[in-house]
């Protein structure tokens, strides 16, 4: 997006043969298997590791962090009390912001929301929503939405994904070349939320435009309307928000064994802080157009 | 008896509704339902409504409001410039047969019968005749209604515009093209039962949760009335309108996520579309 150049950006992983590294030392980035290194150089700095991992990285990096970080984690129901309680023993007042995106940030049509912790200034919060708008959609929330967002925006491309598979499906079942049908259903879909977004008009009132009556197409949702798609997309975001909460609740109690743990990043860890007895996994702190493995919710 | 004699005097059609004499063939509960709608919007005076109807069963009622009442058919043509047609739709065919001689060309005759297409009509009835087919629904009675109609070829914009106007005291009254009114059958004429059992299913769902039936019943109702009426007069579409119900995480939204398990929008039409296709059926009978 030209917000940042390449190389005011750090990334950090112990494991150098993932794909995504190579991707991110070819834009420019810098990149290190410190994780230190990685906090000793940023100003904000992004906690990009699965959620069970974010406490043994408080723990390594909570020494090197100074007042003037913004610690910004991205892990799924990981609450900032738990992040700010971790680095109180090493910063007084630590800046953390937790924030909630999804991978089309990679096409710069994310869903961020964010909510700001306890010593988080306002501005902190405006320039993470200045960085996050230039890949998307950014708003600032109150955290306890965050789980609901997670949800709807966070899971919501894998619903989108699973629909345009069987949309293909059928332009197939139809007589359509495969290649085609997914072109036409994904643009179908983006045009469709294209004109909701720039419309003023609610989706039912969309819908009915596009309903000639005793035409194909309300046809077509009577079926949609019999196999209760609505329910079903109600359901989804309510079994995501639903899960992220018990996995929150989980992490909360601390309950992740190491054997959650991949074996083989706990290999590749360089320890650097003695008190450490449970090595980091991969880190990337880092602000990129395209999403390590790690961002996976 | 033919054309004239009496009282039936050929006259320019009576725009006036205040003259205007009106006939019921048939005076059962539809029959009553218009006409009751009629007198209470103070359209036509009783005195110019006739209704008739082989037994007194149904003619009581109709002479407790003021209204003329006769056995005989013939007389209701005779009398009247607008005529209802209300009998049930198989007794039809022989009661056009019966009146046809005494229809003229200053009569505008209104089919009420379900079923029974203006091509028919138009083929019991001397060529040339006005005639229009109506599908009102019950709450006509209460001026509540929601009815189409649609004009014959003898029928001008005339006759429609003076049933229009009539009927709009009874309730929404709407001019469609004939293959509509199978369509408003299965939405409002069969549809009025379906809001009645939902009405019932809410107030069931009440005394479930510790209400008297009689106070949940009428709450149902008042709530059925009132979002209707929110309807009608914001114009705003129902989703809308559903969303501005549903605070987030609220009693409503949990609510309608129970509504949509079950899967009532696909019901609701399954319904709307079996009632129109019986209609449908009906009519090729």
């Amino acid at each position: 997006a030209g917000v940042l150049a390449a190389h005011k950006i750090t990334a950090s992983s112990p494991d150098t043969d993932l794909p995504t590294v190579s991707g991110l030392r070819k834009m420019g980035v810098n990149f290190t298997v410190s994780n230190k290194d990685t906090v000793k150089s940023s100003d904000v700095l992004f906690l990009a590791v699965k959620p069970p991992i974010i406490p043994f990285i408080l723990e390594e990096v909570g020494p090197d962090i100074e007042a003037r970080h913004i610690v910004v984690s991205c892990a799924a129901g990981v609450t900032i009390s738990s992040i700010e309680k971790k680095l109180s023993t090493f910063c007084p007042t630590p800046k953390v912001i937790r924030c909630m995106t999804n991978t089309p940030v990679i096409v710069r049509e994310g869903a961020t929301v964010y909510a700001t912790g306890t010593h988080a200034d306002v501005e902190d919060g405006k320039l993470l929503e200045q960085l996050m708008t230039s890949v998307g959609f950014c708003t600032e929330v109150e955290e306890d939405l965050i789980d609901a967002v997670t949800g709807l925006s966070g899971s919501g491309p894998a619903y989108a994904f699973t629909a345009l598979d069987a949309l293909a499906d059928g332009g197939v079942k139809m007589g359509l070349p495969r290649r085609l049908a997914v072109r036409l259903g994904a643009q179908a879909l983006l045009g469709a939320a294209k004109m909701l977004l720039e419309s003023e008009q609610h989706p039912g009132q969309l819908k009915d435009n596009v309903c000639s009556p005793g035409g194909a197409t309300i046809h077509a949702l009577h079926f949609l309307e019999s196999g209760g798609f609505r329910s079903l997309l109600i359901n989804a975001v309510e079994a995501s928000c639903i899960r992220t909460r018990e996995l929150q609740h989980l992490a909360d109690q601390e309950k992740i064994s190491p054997a959650a743990i991949k074996k083989t990043l706990l290999d590749k860890v360089k320890l650097e802080s003695p008190s450490l007895s449970m090595a980091s996994a991969s880190k990337v702190s880092l602000f990129t157009n395209k999403s390590p493995s790690s961002k996976k919710n | 008896r033919g054309l004239g004699g009496g009282v039936s005097v050929r006259r320019p059609l009576a725009m006036e509704a205040a003259e205007l004499r009106v006939g019921f063939v048939g005076a059962g509960r539809m029959a009553g339902g218009l006409a009751r709608g009629l007198l209470r919007a103070g359209k036509v005076p009783a005195s110019n409504i006739l209704a008739s109807a082989p037994s007194d069963k149904n003619l009581d009622a109709w002479r407790e409001s003021g209204c003329r009442t006769t056995h005989c058919n013939l007389e209701v043509l005779q009398e009247s410039t607008l005529v209802f047609l209300a009998t049930k739709p198989h007794m039809l065919p022989a009661v056009l047969q019966e009146i046809r001689p005494a229809v003229g060309p200053h009569h505008i005759v209104v089919s009420l019968a379900a079923g029974v297409t203006l091509q028919t009509l138009q083929r019991l009835l001397p060529a040339g005749t006005k005639v229009l087919r109506l599908m009102p629904n019950l709450p006509c009675v209460v001026q509540a209604g929601a009815m189409v109609f649609a004009r014959g070829s003898g029928a001008g914009d005339g006759e429609a515009a003076l049933l229009k106007s009539l009927l709009s005291s009874c309730g929404l009254c709407e001019e469609v093209p004939e293959s509509y009114i199978n369509i408003h059958t299965g939405l409002s004429g069969s549809g009025v039962a379906y809001v009645y059992l939902f009405a019932e299913a809410l107030a069931e769902g009440a005394v479930k949760m510790g209400m008297p039936g009689g106070l949940a019943s009428r709450i149902a109702a008042q709530t059925l009335l009132g979002a209707a009426k929110m309807m009608l007069e914001t114009g705003e579409h129902p989703a809308k309108l559903r969303g501005d119900v549903c605070t987030p995480g609220g009693t409503t939204i949990h609510a309608l996520h129970q509504l949509e398990k079950g899967a009532l929008r696909a019901t609701v039409m399954n319904a709307v579309e079996a009632a129109t296709n019986r209609a449908r059926d009906m009519a090729k009978d």
